[in-house]
């Protein structure tokens, strides 16, 4: 089959699906690739080097929609690409399923498949084709590039013999994929950095970067962030009254702030005030990542930059990752590149579009003239959400249900054990003369604390105790030092006797044995 | 002596033998349980000799004497890592001896009922006892002996073939005759039918019989199952040496035998099911041996297993603050524990917190890997139990697995079709960073694919464990 890229006609656009390098690996899976002209140039790869790596360079978007059974793409795709889709051809493109609807009905009609990239489930074995993911480091980074390009001092503190240079200090808030990427640029550069997000659980991942984590003195019991996949979830008013007064805390102090919250399929929370750019000094630089859902900032300008009044500058482009092509053409290209392996697990140049698997069927938003957005939820639930899932908090009446309802299961398991014991010993008495019972009892009780004593070993002494208990396992020793006296022939002294040997060598090896492993037990 | 003085003896011996199993609840107790052991072993061997019924007690402390030697060159001598097969081959000799006690038990049967009163009279110890038996109780001694008899065999060539395994002078692999566990029902109803034919004809010749039968579910038994399952048959084996002893114990009517036996047996079996619980797999299943019953075709591994050297590991050591060792069986095998212990302590001394993650069934023995590091001075308190540290792998930096594989093994998680899903593992990969020291890039002991060793935080650092180690420990001070 072939995979084909076009030229992305979004104006602005100068990400590429496709790389010679992605070209040459989608060539082993057994992919013929096909590009059309010019679609790499923006991104810095040339028609040539496609053909170098034998990628057939076809003249326009007709040519390449009509050869190409797969076609991998970055933007969202016009009614006019939806127009060129046929029913055994396969789209792979960021697609925004949720707020599309016009696009999946035009794909349904089509019959064809599509593929949405922003659908892939953020689970660890499709973190290899998380084109959110991969995008969104870009953008953390490019912020951090973008706001010091308008930031007219220095990231690092520096004393020179011109004079003090006090470092920078950069707000991150939200440490999604994004928030993290700006983090790790800002500390590299030298900055001191601040960075705020509404799951307390990414504290650690966000010192782990050398930034310092805000804690709000706000006591309630947060949703687990992880429960809704990795991603955050709107927050209560009391909780977003002191996010807030936090960050009016905060404002006179910061150069940068980045802001990358976003809550998928709503429009971005306001989180930094029109008083708190207010309080900013001359010069700040604010990096709003989340304005293409109407911004985290309020002044915002979508795909602009403006100056506020008091000279803060507030920058709302939303094509970060178009402004590093090179970089993002080439994760996005290897995006695709897994997402092909995934489909072709026969390395065969087949697309075996299996519906069964929890990351195909996820990322699927159209197939074969139906819509099949939204996913059922995966099987394999997200990374983080795994321990924590697992033990839902239960009410304190819950608790005691539960307790009571386990004593029951105990008392009755117990007594049925009991039950049985007692009859299968009765039933013996019946019928057993009296000498025996007397042994048996004691069997039946020497069990019982056999079963009693051995469940409190440490587990650590396992081995001591299997040596232990093979030692002393030799007691059968007594058995033969009684035969030995007790006449009967030769044949019965001979058994005996190497009875006697081997139980007396079982006793001193297991002994010592035992006693050499205990010795070497000792605290630090 | 009479009589009451050897059973107030026997009483004291098994307190004492209570308080020696229940003194391994800790480390420092367990010192002095040993102690509360062996004394409880001298005086019941002891209070027997000197007691009523005994006889050529000279004999009997010379052969006690002799073994005694052969035992104590036998412990003195034995590598740490050889304590598997040690523990196995006493075994054996438990059961032989179990064998041979329950063969005399039959002879002086034989010799009593040919004797008259006047002879009877005449009789002391054990065979006095047995000339003084109603016709039941000499019925229910029959069943006893028959049992002894067969539990022991049972023990001895399982014992052997254990040995064997672990020692590597056998296949480890579950190997069976054709016909498989129909072979060993169908010796074991043999043997019920032999039990029935000596009730009713008391002939010597069928208990000969059954003993070879039960040699032979033994060895077949034991052989069925592979090396991975290897602590519960030890485990097992131990269990039934005290079954052994307790079925002697009720031929010979002697309470002593009982209670250690049944101590011995509970011991073992409890051994076993924690053991099993800890591979999540019951306990027929071990026995039935080999891995089966995998639903469907396993998850497909994905990516590739990416190699490191020295000198990587060194640097993310030295980077690391916290790291976790996972030992397995491959430590042992390549006798690393003491790279392993060394390496611990420069990490330690260079302020870095180093823990030890002991899954419940590493090695070949329950509890083998504490052994094998204590054995290195690794101080107990940081070595620590599946449970203990699952939820600490990840704020862990470095994790280290060395020469284990199915514990580590996250398809028990992630693929429901693994043969080994459910069982509980240790959750490495969750720490930022795994190592993986290994031989070569095969499976392990189930043969099961381990992606753990595919992950992208996994790095494998190939080669024998102590060669490894000592490549690691030049370059790290």
């Amino acid at each position: 089959m072939k995979i084909g890229t076009p030229l992305e006609v979004e104006a602005g656009e100068n990400r590429v699906a496709m790389t010679p390098d992605s070209a040459r690996q989608l060539q082993k899976l057994g992919y013929d690739c096909v590009i059309q002209s010019g679609a790499g140039a923006k991104a810095g790869f040339a028609d040539a080097d496609y053909a170098a790596a034998d990628v057939e360079v076809v003249e326009g978007a007709d040519a390449l929609w009509t050869s190409a059974d797969i076609i991998a793409k970055v933007r969202i795709p016009t009614e006019e690409e939806l127009g060129r889709l046929t029913s055994d051809k396969t789209l792979i493109t960021f697609f925004n399923p949720g707020g599309n609807e016009a696009g999946l009905e035009q794909a349904k009609a089509s019959g064809a498949n599509v593929i949405a990239m922003e659908m892939v489930p953020r689970i660890s074995r499709a973190q290899k084709m998380d084109a959110l993911s991969s995008m969104a480091n870009i953008a953390g980074y490019r912020a951090v590039i973008e706001a010091g390009n308008n930031f007219g001092r220095f990231f690092t503190g520096q004393i020179t013999a011109a004079g003090k240079v006090p470092p920078a200090k950069v707000l991150v808030v939200g440490a999604g994929v994004a928030g993290l990427a700006a983090i790790g640029t800002s500390t590299s550069l030298g900055a001191i950095t601040y960075a705020f997000d509404v799951r307390p659980e990414v504290a650690e991942q966000v010192e782990s970067m050398g930034a310092e984590f805000v804690y709000l003195d706000f006591e309630e019991e947060q949703q687990d962030g992880a429960a809704t996949g990795g991603y955050a979830a709107v927050s209560s008013p009391e909780f977003r009254e002191a996010q807030l007064a936090k960050f009016r805390e905060l404002a006179p102090e910061v150069d940068i702030v980045i802001t990358t919250a976003l809550i998928p399929n709503r429009e971005a929370p306001k989180l930094w005030l029109a008083d708190m750019i207010a309080a900013m000094k001359p010069g700040s630089v604010i990096v709003d990542l989340a304005a293409e859902k109407g911004g985290n900032a309020e002044g915002t300008v979508m795909d602009e930059k403006v100056v506020t009044e008091n000279g803060v500058t507030i920058i709302g482009y939303t094509d970060f990752p178009s402004r590093m092509a090179a970089q993002s053409s080439t994760l996005y290209a290897t995006n695709i590149r897994h997402m092909m392996t995934d489909l072709t697990p026969e390395k065969d140049g087949q697309i075996n579009h299996d519906m069964e698997d929890d990351v195909i069927r996820g990322a699927t938003v159209a197939h074969q003239g139906e819509i099949t957005f939204p996913p059922p939820p995966p099987k394999v639930a997200a990374i983080a959400a795994k321990p924590k899932e697992v033990v839902p908090e239960l009410t304190p009446e819950e608790k005691k249900a539960q307790e009571v309802a386990e004593f029951k299961a105990q008392t009755k398991q117990q007594v049925t054990l009991l039950a049985v014991g007692a009859a299968v010993i009765l039933g013996v008495g019946l019928v057993a003369p009296a000498s025996f019972m007397q042994h048996f009892i004691v069997f039946v009780l020497s069990v019982f604390i056999g079963f009693q004593v051995i469940w409190n070993v440490a587990h650590s002494l396992h081995t001591p105790l299997m040596a232990v208990t093979n030692a002393i396992s030799s007691i059968i020793i007594l058995g033969a030092l009684m035969q030995i006296g007790s006449g009967g022939g030769f044949l019965v002294v001979l058994l005996a006797a190497i009875s006697i040997f081997f139980a007396g060598i079982n006793i001193f090896g297991g002994f010592l044995v035992t006693r050499r492993m205990l010795a070497m037990f000792q605290k630090s | 002596m009479d009589y009451g003085f050897t059973t107030a003896a026997y009483v004291v011996a098994a307190v004492l033998f209570i308080l020696s199993l229940g003194g391994l609840s800790g480390q420092e107790s367990a010192k002095r349980a040993v102690w509360y052991g062996i004394v409880g072993m001298a005086l019941a061997v002891v209070a027997t000799l000197i007691g009523p019924g005994a006889g050529l007690w000279w004999l009997s402390v010379i052969l006690i004497a002799c073994g005694g030697v052969i035992g104590y060159m036998l412990a003195t001598k034995v590598e740490m890592t050889q304590m598997p097969e040690l523990v196995a081959g006493m075994h054996a000799l438990v059961g032989l001896a179990a064998v041979f006690v329950g063969y005399n038990a039959e002879l002086v049967m034989n010799n009593v009922a040919g004797l008259d009163a006047a002879g009877i009279d005449a009789l002391k110890g054990f065979s006095a006892k047995v000339a003084h038996k109603t016709p039941v109780e000499i019925g229910i001694l029959q069943v006893e002996v028959f049992l002894g008899v067969f539990i022991g065999a049972i023990t001895f060539t399982g014992s052997v073939v254990a040995y064997g395994k672990l020692s590597g002078k056998l296949t480890s692999s579950a190997t069976q005759l054709p016909g498989g566990h129909m072979l060993n029902a169908a010796a074991a109803i043999g043997s019920l039918i032999l039990l029935a034919i000596y009730m009713s004809t008391g002939g010597g010749w069928t208990l000969i019989l059954m003993s070879l039968l039960a040699f032979f579910i033994g060895y077949h038994l034991i052989m069925g199952i592979g090396g991975a399952d290897m602590p519960v048959v030890v485990s097992m084996l131990n269990s039934y040496s005290g079954w052994a002893a307790a079925a002697i114990g009720f031929s010979l009517g002697n309470d002593l035998l009982i209670v250690v036996g049944a101590l011995v047996g509970s011991s073992g079996a409890i051994l076993s099911y924690i053991m099993c619980k800890a591979m999540n797999r019951s306990f027929i299943s071990v026995i039935l041996g080999g891995f089966g019953g995998a639903s469907g075709p396993a998850m497909e591994v994905e990516g590739e297993q990416i190699a490191i050297d020295a000198d990587g590991v060194a640097q993310a050591l030295e980077e690391a603050d916290s790291v976790v060792i996972i030992p397995g069986y491959g430590m042992a095998v390549a006798q690393a524990q003491q790279n392993v212990a060394e390496l611990t302590r420069r990490l330690r001394a260079a302020g870095k917190e180093v823990r030890f993650a002991i899954h419940p069934v590493a090695g070949r023995l329950p509890g083998h890997m504490n052994v094998l590091l204590a054995e290195a001075k690794v101080p107990y308190d940081i070595v620590l139990e599946m449970d203990e540290i699952n939820d600490d792998f990840p704020e862990t930096d470095v994790a280290i697995v060395i020469g284990s594989n199915d514990i580590v093994n996250p398809a028990a998680q992630e693929d429901p079709n693994s043969p080994i899903a459910g069982m509980p593992v240790l959750e490495c990969w969750k720490a930022k960073q795994v190592f993986v020291s290994k031989r070569g890039q095969g499976t392990g002991y189930s043969g099961i694919e381990n992606p753990l060793f595919y992950k992208e935080n996994t790095r494998m650092y190939y080669g024998d464990a102590k060669a490894s180690l000592d490549e690691l420990l030049k370059r790290i001070d």
